[in-house]
């Protein structure tokens, strides 16, 4: 028989100390190619959509409503599982805790919230379905978006760092911890962990128990949504990082990060769309090749990211990041999702009809790269961006060259 | 361990406490020891890392009831 001594050292290597942040950047990838097998690559932003479109439709303002329950949408149950994983994950690694920052910083989380929605709807992409999912898909607008990021990230760290000098009470003043794992008392924190991650199954088990293909689809979003959560945490991976850090402590962890998991995820999506793998004949193949790409090359796109990288800098989370530090307990967060929440219908209804009009239709192309260069072209223009990315974030973190601390 | 200065970032979420652990060290002098009081898991890796990137010595950290502490020597 083993001794409780196996598994209690399995249990403390994965929740004893952090990963490192590109492990966790190769386990998503692996993931993001089995959503795309089930479905389509990992998004956001659609889900944070469907959940504030849910809640003005209960709060009666059916102009900004859906008829699409949270309970049917998969990404918005993907989001909502992933702060769920996060959450599990934290109350495992005793680094749960209500974190209740001062008031200034809760109007910066809702603000940044509210930017990140305009720009993920304006733009049409964030971080994860325009960038992450949409470079490795061969999108040619994730490459404006990702210079919009750049941009965006760039002009609101400017911005906190004047903001530290001029209004330094912005950041300071009362703030709260509650219920930390390190704390005492906290045996019923592992509990909760576990009984969610029953739940989970639960819910794993009876949507995948229908007979509707689309019932067993969701069921899986929920539980890579628990997975991608739990990975997530661990391994603190953080797009925002990617771009914030080289203009500010200058280290390329993040970077590496990242553009790792862009990597793997390009060679699985190439794979995947090259060969018209997955879903069981119910998507042509064309259709199986235009899955993560969207129309906003090139302005639409540039446009976009600059907000949502304003946005994503002053919140400290992209929608992503948003919702896994919003399940470790960090109320900011929990602004920054609201914010999103709330603003992504207005935009969705007002902004994004307005923007599609004005801007002429080749700016918002919807461009497959491999339409105009092959894919032998395309994979290796997105391998040369990655490695001048690479190359970059390496050289500034030994000359310090573009950061400011 | 006998602070020089005082930096309490609690509540506070990452970019947040490494712009101020930065702005803080700069104005300190060589030698003199920094205490940084947190809440975000984040800095238990960050901090260190800050550190080791730029020169300055990371003494000790440690934990109680959910808030992490750490002693940062300014080189």
């Amino acid at each position: 028989m083993f001794k409780k001594g196996v598994l209690r050292e399995l249990f403390d290597s994965l929740f004893g100390k952090s990963w490192p942040m590109w492990v966790g950047g190769i386990l998503l990838a692996m993931m993001n190619i089995l959503l795309f097998v089930i479905k389509y690559p990992w998004g956001s932003s659609s889900g944070y959509t469907n959940i504030g479109q849910n809640l003005f439709q209960i709060l009666g303002v059916t102009s900004l409503g859906t008829k699409v329950p949270i309970s049917l949408h998969a990404v918005a149950l993907l989001n909502i599982f992933v702060v769920v994983g996060a959450f599990v994950s934290s109350l495992f690694s005793r680094e749960f805790g209500i974190r209740i920052s001062p008031v200034g910083e809760l109007v910066k989380g809702f603000v940044g919230g509210a930017l990140m929605a305009i720009g993920a709807t304006a733009g049409a992409g964030c971080t994860t379905g325009g960038f992450f999912t949409g470079l490795a898909a061969l999108s040619a607008g994730a490459l404006t978006l990702a210079a919009g990021f750049m941009i965006g990230t760039f002009v609101a760290l400017r911005y906190l760092l004047w903001e530290m000098e001029a209004l330094p009470n912005i950041s300071m003043g009362k703030s709260f911890t509650l219920l930390t794992g390190t704390g005492k008392k906290t045996g019923w924190q592992r509990w909760l962990g576990w009984i969610l991650i029953a739940v989970v199954l639960f819910l794993f088990s009876t949507y995948t128990a229908s007979n509707s293909g689309a019932m067993k689809i969701i069921g899986w979003h929920v539980m890579i949504g628990l997975i991608l959560g739990m990975i997530l945490q661990r391994s603190r991976y953080c797009i925002v990082r990617a771009f914030r850090e080289p203009f500010m402590t200058g280290e390329a962890t993040a970077p590496v990060a990242v553009i790792l998991s862009i990597l793997i995820a390009l060679v699985g999506f190439t794979v995947i769309k090259y060969f018209g793998v997955g879903n069981a004949g119910e998507f042509a193949a064309r259709a199986i090749e235009m899955k993560g790409v969207y129309a906003n090359f090139w302005l639409r796109a540039l446009i976009g990211g600059i907000i949502f990288g304003l946005g994503m800098t002053i919140a400290g989370g992209c929608a992503v990041g948003t919702l896994w530090r919003a399940g470790e307990g960090h109320v900011k967060l929990w602004m920054a999702a609201l914010g999103f929440v709330i603003m992504a219908p207005i935009s969705k209804g007002f902004i994004v009809p307005a923007v599609k009009k004005i801007l002429p239709e080749s700016m918002q192309k919807h461009l497959f790269l491999p339409d105009i260069l092959g894919y032998t072209g395309a994979v290796v223009l997105v391998l040369f961006i990655l490695l001048l990315w690479f190359m970059f974030a390496k050289w500034n973190e030994k000359t310090g060259k573009f950061s400011a601390l | 361990m006998q602070a020089d200065q005082n930096l309490d970032c609690k509540g506070l979420s990452c970019p947040m406490p490494i712009i101020k652990l930065a702005k803080t060290i700069k104005k300190m002098n060589s030698g003199e020891v920094l205490e940084m009081l947190g809440t975000d898991p984040g800095s238990k890796s960050d901090v260190p890392a800050w550190c080791e990137k730029t020169g300055n010595v990371f003494l000790e950290q440690s934990e109680e009831d959910g808030t992490y502490k750490f002693y940062i020597k300014k080189k």
